[in-house]
């Protein structure tokens, strides 16, 4: 009986770290940085996730860099160009609620497009503790021209010959 | 019966109409990689001719494809991921080689009787590789010691309106050990993606704003009136400026030039379809004002000629 009641204890406790690591997402509480010039198609970013639970924030990571290149673009650095969203109507995650739910639902289709460049091992330097939270910088890979083209597929995003 | 099977067919026929207005697609404009002139003057890609004293350069392109791997490579690269975009670009290299031999097939055709192929003097001036948009291309290697560094330019020109539409550019990371073609490969990877971006905002104001073109109206010397002549009370510079406000999107063009010979008409928006649902372009549209001045009251000749998407002049006087 005990041990039932901490396992649901434990359940709880795991399932509300990652419903506060993806209103974290919702709000944007994540800083993506350019980390070089990945192979042609694809971005190479460090994604910094904050989570009381390192393993949470390592894998709330890959949903961030896809949602950061979608809706946020982010800034160049050392001799890399900065990238704009994928986006261009600043109202679309509004207006297409529903379909960016299921799309960045828990195991949902944007896993499709991102991997761990380092295979989830994070460096010493970037783990911070900052407050309660543990503040993790990881290395991932995302496949832009697949995810442009599922989005331009969905309707979600318009392609360059559009009306033509 | 026989009237109601010609109903239905009638029915169907304009629903088909329908159709083929609502998905008429607007004129793609075409693009083409072109390296630029500085990039042909670094690498030694020019010719010099003395024009009447002067010495003039002119970017010798056939001899740079021929030699230059390096700008074979940057060129497939760019036309490759342009291509995956669903934006496939004109070959420059292809376009000069298809000129050459329409020219030498242009000079033995004959018919059976003998006769050649016409060709006026401003056929043979427009055989040039043209694009609506031009990618104009510029690198150059830097190097700090034994680093080397990229620097590298793509800007996109509109063709006609001369602006600038979309751009990227900026130096690489220096590298010690790459090779220059690595370093070029990363470089056009790494621009194309903002290049697009620019390039998107142009077709997203293209499609909201319609299209931006030049009109010219000139003069033949032969022709006894010029646009100062008053026809019905009105100059005749005036009667046009007059069609191009009514006819041009929202009324927005700039008249920048006039004299009694001239006028040019610049950031002129055209809608992309006409009143039947049909894509226009510059030629499309002076075509109205072709007849609009051909016809009464005003009954002048005139001559159209087009370039591209994007520019239409109308000669006055004669066809």
């Amino acid at each position: 009986m005990l041990m039932l009641l901490i396992t649901g204890f434990s359940s709880v406790v795991s399932a509300q770290t990652n419903k506060k690591a993806n209103e974290d997402t919702e709000a944007w509480r994540y800083e993506l940085e350019v980390a070089g010039t990945g192979v042609q198609g694809t971005y190479l970013l460090k994604v910094w996730s904050y989570s009381k639970k390192p393993n949470v924030a390592i894998e709330q990571a890959k949903k961030n860099a896809v949602h950061g290149i979608i809706f946020k673009g982010f800034a160049g650095d050392q001799g890399i160009l900065g990238k704009p969203p994928l986006v261009t109507n600043s109202n679309l995650e509004q207006e297409k609620d529903e379909w960016f739910k299921t799309f960045f639902a828990d195991g949902g289709k944007y896993m499709k497009f991102v991997s761990l460049a380092s295979d989830g091992a994070v460096a010493a330097e970037d783990r911070m503790k900052v407050g309660k939270q543990y503040k993790i910088g990881v290395l991932v890979s995302v496949n832009v021209a697949l995810l442009r083209k599922d989005l331009e597929d969905a309707g979600i995003i318009k392609s360059l010959n559009a009306g033509f | 019966m026989k009237l109601q099977i010609m109903k239905i067919a009638l029915l169907l026929l304009m629903v088909l109409g329908a159709a083929t207005a609502g998905f008429s697609q607007a004129k793609k404009p075409t693009l083409m990689v072109v390296p630029s002139d500085v990039w042909c003057n670094t690498n030694g890609y020019m010719q010099v001719y003395d024009d009447q004293g002067t010495k003039v350069k002119i970017p010798d392109y056939k001899r740079a494809f021929q030699e230059n791997s390096d700008l074979l490579a940057v060129i497939s690269k760019v036309n490759g991921m342009m291509a995956e975009r669903g934006f496939p670009l004109k070959n420059m290299e292809s376009v000069i080689k298809t000129l050459e031999s329409e020219r030498a097939e242009n000079a033995i055709l004959t018919s059976k009787s003998g006769a050649g192929v016409s060709e006026s003097p401003m056929d043979k001036l427009k055989k040039t590789a043209k694009a609506d948009i031009i990618i104009q291309l510029t690198w150059d290697v830097l190097k700090t010691g034994p680093k080397k560094s990229v620097r590298f330019t793509m800007q996109g020109l509109d063709a006609y309106t001369d602006k600038e539409v979309a751009t990227a550019g900026g130096t690489g990371n220096p590298s010690f050990s790459a090779e220059t073609a690595v370093l070029l490969e990363e470089a056009v990877a790494d621009k194309v993606d903002n290049f697009n971006a620019g390039l998107q905002r142009h077709f997203d104001d293209l499609f909201a704003n319609g299209r931006e073109i030049i009109i010219r109206i000139k003069k033949f010397d032969s022709w006894k009136n010029d646009l100062e002549t008053e026809y019905g009370g009105k100059e005749l510079n005036v009667v046009i400026e007059d069609w191009v406000r009514a006819n041009s999107l929202k009324g927005r063009f700039s008249n920048s030039d006039a004299t009694e010979n001239m006028m040019l008409f610049e950031q002129v928006r055209i809608p992309l379809y006409d009143a039947n649902g049909n894509a226009i372009d510059a030629r499309g549209f002076a075509r109205g004002l072709q007849k609009f001045l051909a016809a009464a009251p005003y009954s002048i000749v005139n001559k159209l000629t087009a370039k591209g998407l994007g520019q239409a002049v109308i000669v006055l006087g004669e066809k």
